[in-house]
């Protein structure tokens, strides 16, 4: 019989002091929080009933959506955003866990080796690694083109930024590779820590290697493959700094991003309102495909 | 140990409030180069942002100039800091949003009359311009005048300096080529004609890449707008600068050239390189040609180039080309602070209109004086027979038309066409297509 003892006027004092005391440490974060978050994302949705730009701020209901969803390059945009997410989220995630499959049994040395490797394109900084994509992408003194002409696979040179049919997929490659080094280093972590005894006794009961990632490791590192497809599905939504350093959403809008043509809209032509209401339908997709992978990978979490 | 954890929370708290304060204060000093500032405490503090213009992007040289005027003008101290064109725009753009745009501001007509100016942001220059400046401008070129005033008949630009953008050879290739017979070496002019054999004999010669018609981007747009323009003599606007012409006969016949060219193999294009790539690819010789040429770039690239880079005019179909030029000034954003309008205005007219500091100004710019009255800035310095080169283009420069409302979604409208036709689509139906959402822009930009 655990009857709950009601507080007495000592214990409520102690309690709410030490609740103050929580709240005064939340209070600068919170401040934080609501000022360069919380606010600007209620600007950002109010303003996109507005036609607000640098000298207009006139209330227009949902003009600006709808005006989004005939405007055939915000289209465009939308289905190569997609495009990307689709292919970059399970070859980052899938790549990943099999390269940190082989390498979190190594030696420590060799392990950080490998970390280091794959995390040197996230610590580089992304100006730095698409200088040097750009180069080897160029078509006449580009590494690529040399390598594939001198050993007879193609006859001339290809612009792989300047063509439609392969700038999208050379973003979406340099996007894998900025993207594997944050997965490969909580992979090797969260397979580090699956419970050896669990192994081991599954071994000891016959099962088979394939049978013991399954039913041991992948339940066990489940957490972290969430984690993994929720961070990488919004990076890659929010793919940006690639487009605008390297074409600028062209050939004929073929890497054309829902971000890159917010930025145009907002900061080129200056319509704030358009590119806020964009915004909000890019964070609407955003939360909808989040709380897909919630509710798939989260229920065999539980 | 109660009190003792009160006085850790409190200390704690103040510390992390502190932070915050520190993150929201103001941070304008930072890469900022500080003026001489001698002004006591009733002093005018002002900031100039500048674009790379010439050695206008170099900190030591603006340094320099800001020291002189505060020779002058001890109690008005100036912040200086540096834009470059990939990011300046969306800079200057937060910090009107922001309300913390600068006092000065270094660009062209494009920007501080179509597109800030024409937004009610800048201040109206009326009084600098008196009857002597306008005269004295306008014996150089009537087009600078017009192009620092708005339609609504304010100046919000105060010019210091001009240049012709044009293209540049490469010297040695076309020697080798026997292609130096197709261009007049007295005038740097050539003709359509002379261009097209040119193309075809450097082909012949072996050189795999003549030219790259670039259209990646914005950047250096003005080099393909130019040689498409001229070809056949075509107009890129109206002469009120409120239609784009290019969907004219001249327009569609010199874009189809271009295309023709290509096609030819006499020509290239690359929708992933911009004038910058472009630019490289010449300096390392790589293609014998570049569209994106000036004075500044010249400097620029010198130390690269180990062949003659020799500066030409566009081709044109009756030899004489219309090039497009850049004009470059000040403008002061309305901050609603009269004592800094006016400390900016001082500041603007020292740089522009003083008889030492005039010309030293547009030396650091790289380019020529919109002021008669300056003369040769360059004569007996190391720089007279290069820029005497650049100088001798200046009366080919055309129409201003870079002052037509909507002006940035045309720029993109632009690079889009140029990859749409070369993609081999229709050029009628492209440039027609292009014409119609620029125009479209400059109907919104107007009001109308």
């Amino acid at each position: 019989m655990n009857k709950r003892m009601k507080p007495t006027g000592m214990q409520k004092a102690l309690i709410r002091r030490e609740t103050i005391s929580a709240y005064l440490f939340l209070l600068p974060a919170l401040i934080f929080f609501v000022g360069f978050v919380i606010v600007p994302m209620v600007m950002c949705l109010v303003t996109s009933f507005f036609n607000y730009s640098m000298t207009e701020f006139a209330f227009v209901g949902f003009s600006n959506y709808v005006e989004m969803f005939q405007d055939e390059i915000f289209i465009r945009a939308l289905l190569n955003t997609i495009l990307i997410v689709v292919v970059a989220v399970p070859v980052v995630t899938v790549f990943s866990l099999w390269v940190s499959s082989v390498i979190y049994k190594m030696n420590g040395a060799v392990c950080s080796f490998f970390r280091c490797i794959f995390y040197l394109p996230v610590v580089t900084g992304t100006v730095a690694v698409t200088v040097v994509w750009k180069w080897m992408f160029n078509r006449y003194t580009g590494l690529f083109n040399y390598v594939l002409g001198e050993t007879g696979i193609i006859d001339s040179d290809i612009s792989w930024l300047g063509d439609e049919r392969t700038a999208i997929w050379c973003i979406i490659l340099i996007l894998l590779t900025t993207s594997v080094g944050q997965p490969v280093v909580l992979y090797v972590s969260a397979l580090g820590n699956v419970d050896e005894s669990l192994i081991e006794a599954a071994q000891v009961d016959g099962a088979t290697s394939r049978q013991v990632f399954w039913k041991i490791k992948w339940p066990q590192i489940m957490p972290t493959t969430l984690y993994i497809l929720v961070i990488t599905t919004i990076n890659s939504f929010q793919c940006y700094a690639l487009i605008q350093l390297l074409t600028s959403g062209g050939p004929n809008h073929s890497t054309e991003t829902i971000m890159y043509y917010i930025y145009y809209q907002a900061f080129r032509l200056y319509r704030y309102g358009y590119g806020n209401a964009m915004g909000v339908i890019l964070a609407i997709i955003i939360a909808v495909f989040s709380a897909i992978q919630f509710k798939v990978a989260g229920r065999k979490n539980d | 140990m109660k009190n003792w954890k009160k006085w850790m929370s409190l200390l704690l708290c103040a510390g992390m409030m502190t932070g915050l304060s520190a993150c929201g204060g103001d941070g304008g000093s930072e890469n900022t180069a500080e003026g001489n500032d001698s002004g006591g405490s009733e002093g005018t503090e002002i900031t100039l942002w500048t674009y790379p213009i010439g050695s206008w992007g170099d900190s030591a040289t603006v340094d320099g100039i800001v020291a002189a005027f505060n020779e002058q003008y001890p109690d008005i101290s100036v912040s200086v800091e540096f834009l470059d064109y990939t990011s300046g725009d969306d800079q200057v753009t937060a910090a009107i949003e922001a309300g913390t745009a600068p006092d000065i501001i270094m660009e062209g007509p494009e920007r501080l009359v179509t597109t800030w100016g024409a937004a009610g942001r800048m201040v109206d220059l009326s009084d600098l311009w008196d009857e002597g400046t306008i005269s004295d401008i306008s014996a150089v070129s009537e087009a600078v005048v017009n192009a620092c005033r708005s339609s609504d008949g304010a100046y919000y630009e105060y010019p210091l300096c001009m240049n012709a953008h044009c293209m540049a050879i490469n010297y040695e290739v076309f020697e080798e080529a026997g292609a130096l017979q197709y261009i007049d070496e007295e005038t740097r002019t050539w003709t359509t004609e002379d261009f097209g054999n040119a193309l075809q004999a450097l082909k012949d010669a072996g050189v795999e890449t003549t030219g790259i018609v670039y259209c990646g981007g914005q950047g250096g747009d003005q080099g393909t707008r130019a040689l498409a323009r001229n070809l056949y003599s075509a107009e890129f606007t109206n002469a009120d600068h409120t239609e784009w012409t290019m969907n004219s006969e001249a327009g569609i016949r010199g874009l189809q050239q271009l295309v023709d060219w290509e096609q030819a193999g006499l020509l290239s294009h690359d929708a992933g390189l911009q004038a910058a790539d472009e630019l490289q690819l010449f300096a390392n010789g790589t293609v014998a040609m570049s569209f994106a040429w000036n004075a500044s770039n010249e400097s620029n690239y010198a130390e690269q180039i180990d062949f003659t880079a020799y500066a030409m005019t566009f081709p044109s179909d009756d030899g004489v080309p219309e090039l497009d030029g850049g004009i470059y000034g000040f403008g002061i954003f309305d901050n609603g602070d009269e004592a800094k309008i006016d400390a900016a205005k001082q500041f603007i007219q020292f740089v522009c209109d003083d008889e030492t500091q005039g010309p030293q100004s547009v030396i650091a710019s790289g380019f020529f004086p919109v002021r008669s009255s300056f003369g040769n800035v360059y004569e007996g310095s190391d720089q007279e027979e290069r820029m005497t080169v650049f100088n001798s283009m200046m009366p080919y420069l055309g129409d201003y038309y870079n002052v037509t409302p909507g002006w940035a979604d045309q720029r993109t409208a632009w690079w889009n066409m140029l990859q749409n036709i070369f993609n081999g689509n229709d050029v009628t139906e492209s440039v027609n297509a292009y014409v119609e959402t620029s125009s479209a822009a400059t109907q919104a930009a107007s009001g109308n």
